[in-house]
């Protein structure tokens, strides 16, 4: 009976069929979205089981000084591993690389037959033997090449330029303000790798070529920081003092010449703590100890200024004209304020004097007057208006800001005590700017380090450039207060920061720490020099000197020492014009 | 009465009816799942044994060979000789089907034990059920004549294939082939009667039971840590499972997802290279898709489209009832094996493992599958152009 006759069964068969194109209809549907619709998602994902990445270190650009000495460099360094399923002898493998990385035939050999897509042998090691590795052409043997910061002078400038972390990103100093620049690009390098980690060769390789960092120039001198750093540790180790700090900077342009914080601490070493000091037990202790080692005196903390802000009085008078140099004075010792006395320094008092002379003798009760003259408005204006309230905008990062009484709060004796430089802080980089900004003709400064970026081929890519403020006081109080300060160091207590043969300005300062009483003192000097065309500008500060610690017999040596020394090196120099 | 009019047509030689584009549909799998066994295969070929990456290919190539003279040997010999191995296949084929738990015959491969080992030469007793499944449900089915229309022949021929479904399932444990058999069997029993509301509620009830089943495993497996029930989990969302159990099926997502349209190119997949599991074998149609694209998938599934078609065509004309129930036979195979195949690599199901027809690497499967097509050449054959 042929199959024809039973017309059902035939219905049944092309029933069949249909049902099976519908299936298939909504399989190719599903291959569709998955084929089209999750496509992007799928390659995704899949790349990222398939490729393995690695990347290209860019050289970190350099930090330069101002003669052309590398303060920052990158050292390049090899790692040495081998591929084991790519080595071909291994014997002679293990003979190699045991002799040429120094290590036992032993250690090398576990390593070899190790079976592992890539086994490390040893890193960090110098480009040289990494170069002679190389050139043995040995299968299997794999040197990349990296790059690791390095520090040519270990500890000189070191809270100044700062360090680079793991990742090669900077982490204090300079490094860190200058990252975009100094950074550069990682470049990569993508290969299609099969389920045992083997690159597939025919898969090519995606390679992004890496993009080296810039230079950047800094004004600091290496000649000037070097000495700078020897007087320091000098008088750090006869003061028996906690530290020593020395700013130098061009009042002019606010360029900072040198920025030294003795104790310094080994850039290329950052992490090991002083010999000498405490064990930390817990991980939180040792970060503090660090953090503390790390400290930019200079710009991280700040301080009474003392008798060196008188300087900030005097010209904050002679611009008001609440008091000329000829106007006279009598120092009983001490001075009424209210139903405070307040001492001078000489006990016996100076007798009668004039402003200048006063300036001289740092007397107080000289500047508390011209303060009073000035009253706490117009004092708080010329605060202000010499940037005290603001951060300096130095480029370094943590600057501290001023600690300065609410105006509201400045009642008389407040005001007295400002006026001869306590009961407020500033940093020690403010004082140097707001006075370089004083004696340079009036113009607010910028202090600065960085000078210019400039790319790996050597082109200039960017001036760096700062703010400046004019006439923030008067030519004519400018000329007066380099005379003044010039007195001092002529003839008066600043006498110990005379270099014979130029002409000097500076202005001493001995303050007590708080709390009063402590037999904590800071002496501190600052100079500059030509006093009649100040070209350079330098502060001493001596934290918690043993023994004498008047300001003008200890700091003001030091600045004169620094003084003698750079100021015919500076004639010479051009840079610095 | 069928028998002999048939005869009749061949004494007087008269223009046979010969399927070529059914044979050279079946070429052309054959001759593509070569390629793509050894563009799936060569790098574990080489891996695993000593650099030989056309090892798998080799293997392939023989079975295939040896296939095609089988199947050339069941299109020349008359399908109705078949009639005569009716129990033969029934029992037969259970009772291979238990030679595989005898020490010494059976073989394990992959952790399950599925294959008979005898004179060095292993295959798949499932593979044998498939078709023994066809020719006993075909020649009792005609047989019965309109007994199928009963209850009694209906329920007969709906539990045939039970115990042969329990057998591959338990004894071989092959839940996959027991599901194929069961599946022909169905097929077969769905186009034999004139029934149409009985399947629709079997249907029907069945779609019910397995969503019910799925929605009651969610609630169980989410409040225990039942790991019977990861597979389905794994199935609902196998980037939760992406070491275990949603390992292969997530790997072959990558592949087929990163095809994209045009696909990477021949010889261009990557999951292949030790990503994707059984990338010959059940996973095959994902390194397709990955190298071949939608393209090549969507081409390679019409191929089957055209290949059942053919068989509709020939079992719609065959010269009688167990002929045309033998090309059903056959056609229902390859389309649930197709259809479960690319179900499972593009996750529209519970991962299980089902090859691709012609496709998928297995000596067996591409054997027995050119006997079926050599049996459907036959039923081809002896269609008298007259009647077409």
């Amino acid at each position: 009976m042929p199959i024809k006759n039973k017309t059902y069964i035939r219905k049944k068969i092309v029933i069949t069929f249909f049902l099976f194109i519908a299936v298939f209809l909504v399989l190719i549907g599903r291959l569709a979205y998955l084929m089209i619709g999750r496509s992007e998602y799928y390659m995704e994902a899949a790349k990222e089981l398939h490729e393995r990445e690695r990347s290209i270190k860019a050289a970190r650009g350099r930090i330069v000084d101002a003669t052309g000495a590398i303060l920052a460099d990158n050292r390049t360094v090899c790692t040495i591993s081998v591929i084991h399923s790519q080595i071909t002898n291994p014997q002679e493998v293990t003979r190699v690389l045991a002799r040429e990385l120094g290590m036992t035939e032993e250690e090398v050999r576990a390593r070899v037959e190790k079976y592992t897509a890539i086994e490390r042998i040893k890193s960090n090691v110098d480009k040289a033997t990494g170069d002679r590795i190389r050139s043995y052409d040995l299968d299997g043997v794999k040197v990349d090449e990296d790059y690791k910061r390095y520090y040519p002078y270990d500890t000189l400038a070191s809270k100044v330029l700062g360090f680079t972390g793991g990742d090669n990103q900077g982490i204090i100093g300079l490094e860190v303000i200058y990252e975009e620049y100094l950074k550069g690009k990682e470049g990569r390098i993508l290969t299609v790798t099969d389920a045992r980690g083997m690159e597939i060769e025919e898969a090519g390789e995606n390679r992004i070529e890496p993009l080296n960092g810039n230079d950047v120039h800094v004004s600091l001198d290496i000649n000037i920081q070097s000495y700078a750093t020897q007087l320091a540790l000098q008088a750090m180790e006869t003061k028996e003092a906690d530290s020593v700090s020395i700013l130098v900077m061009n009042p002019k342009n606010g360029k900072i010449l040198a920025m030294v914080n003795v104790p310094e601490f080994n850039l290329n070493q950052p992490y090991t703590l002083p010999e000498g000091s405490i064990t930390p037990t817990t991980q939180e202790e040792k970060q503090n100890a660090l953090n503390q080692m790390w400290r930019n005196s200079c710009i991280n903390d700040t301080y009474e200024p003392g008798s060196t802000f008188k300087i900030i009085t005097a010209a904050a008078g002679l611009e008001e004209k609440v008091v000329s140099l000829t106007d006279r004075f009598s120092c009983p010792g001490y001075i009424m304020v209210e139903d405070r006395k307040i001492r001078c320094h000489k006990v016996g008092g100076h007798g009668g004097e004039d402003f200048v002379q006063g300036t001289m003798n740092s007397c107080n009760p000289v500047f508390i007057t011209v303060g009073m003259r000035l009253g706490v408005d117009r004092y708080y204006e010329y605060f202000k208006r010499f940037g005290l309230m603001n951060k300096t905008g130095v480029d370094l990062p943590g600057e501290a800001g001023t600690i300065m009484h609410k105006k509201e709060n400045i009642k008389a004796v407040e005001l007295a005590t400002i006026s001869f430089g306590q009961s407020f802080q500033i940093t020690p980089v403010q004082l140097a700017t707001t006075v370089s900004s004083i004696i340079n003709g009036g113009t607010r400064v910028t202090p600065h380090f960085g000078v210019k970026v400039v790319n790996s081929e050597g082109e200039t890519i960017k001036t760096l450039e700062y703010p400046m403020e004019e006439n923030i006081v008067s030519e004519e109080t400018s000329e007066k207060m380099r005379y003044m300060l010039e007195q001092v160091v002529e003839n008066g207590s600043g006498i110990n920061g005379y270099v014979e043969g130029y002409r000097v300005g500076g202005k001493t300062a001995t303050s007590q720490t708080l709390p009063r009483g402590s037999g904590r003192y800071i002496s501190s000097f600052l100079g500059f020099a030509p006093a009649d065309d100040p070209q350079v500008l330098a502060i001493a500060i001596i934290n918690n000197p043993q023994g004498v610690y008047y300001g003008g017999q200890i700091a003001a040596p030091i600045v004169r020492q620094l003084f003698e020394n750079i100021l015919p090196y500076l004639e010479r120099m051009t840079y610095n014009t | 009465m069928a028998v002999g009019s048939t005869r009749q047509q061949k004494k007087r030689k008269p223009e046979r009816y010969f399927d070529y584009s059914f044979l050279f549909i079946i070429l052309f799998l054959l001759g593509f799942g070569l390629v793509m066994i050894y563009s799936s295969s060569s790098y574990d070929a080489f891996k695993d044994h000593d650099g030989d990456s056309a090892y798998y290919l080799k293997k392939q190539f023989v079975a295939t060979l040896l296939g095609l003279v089988l199947m050339a040997v069941a299109a020349i010999i008359p399908y109705q000789i078949w009639k005569k191995f009716t129990v033969l296949a029934y029992i037969g084929s259970i009772m291979l089907l238990f030679l595989v738990r005898v020490p010494g015959l059976g073989y394990t491969a992959n952790g399950a034990t599925r294959w008979i080992r005898i004179f060095g030469i292993t295959f798949q007793p499932a593979e044998v059920a498939k078709l023994g499944i066809i020719i006993c449900l075909a020649n009792l089915i005609s047989r019965m004549g309109r007994g199928i229309q009963t209850v009694k022949g209906f329920l007969f021929i709906f539990l045939l294939p039970f115990p042969m479904f329990l057998a591959i399932w338990q004894v071989t444990e092959n839940l996959s082939s027991a599901i194929i058999v069961y599946g022909i069997g169905f097929i077969m029993l769905f186009v034999a009667s004139p029934q149409y509301k009985v399947f629709m509620g079997i249907a029907a009830t069945g779609s019910v039971l397995a969503v019910g089943l799925v929605f009651i495993i969610t609630k169980i497996a989410s409040q225990s840590d039942n790991f019977r029930f990861d597979r389905v989990m794994a199935w609902l969302n196998p980037e939760a499972y992406p070491k275990d159990e949603g390992f292969q099926v997530l790997q072959s997502l990558y592949a087929i997802g990163s095809g994209g349209i045009l696909g990477k190119g021949l010889g261009r997949s990557i999951q292949k290279l030790g990503f994707l599991p059984e990338s010959q074998n059940d996973m095959i149609f994902s390194i397709i898709c990955e190298e071949l694209g939608l393209f090549g998938g969507i081409s390679i599934i019409l191929m089957f489209v055209l290949l059942l078609w053919r068989c509709m065509v020939i079992a719609n004309n065959a010269p009688d009832l167990f002929g045309a129930l033998l090309v059903v036979g056959v056609m229902g195979h390859i389309a649930i094996q197709v259809i479960l195949n690319i179900a499972v690599v593009t996750n529209t199901m519970p991962n299980t493992g089902i090859s691709l027809p012609f496709i998928s690497y297995g000596g067996t499967s591409v054997l027995f599958l050119l006997i079926e097509m050599g049996i459907v050449m036959s039923v081809s054959l002896r269609i008298k152009l007259k009647d077409l």
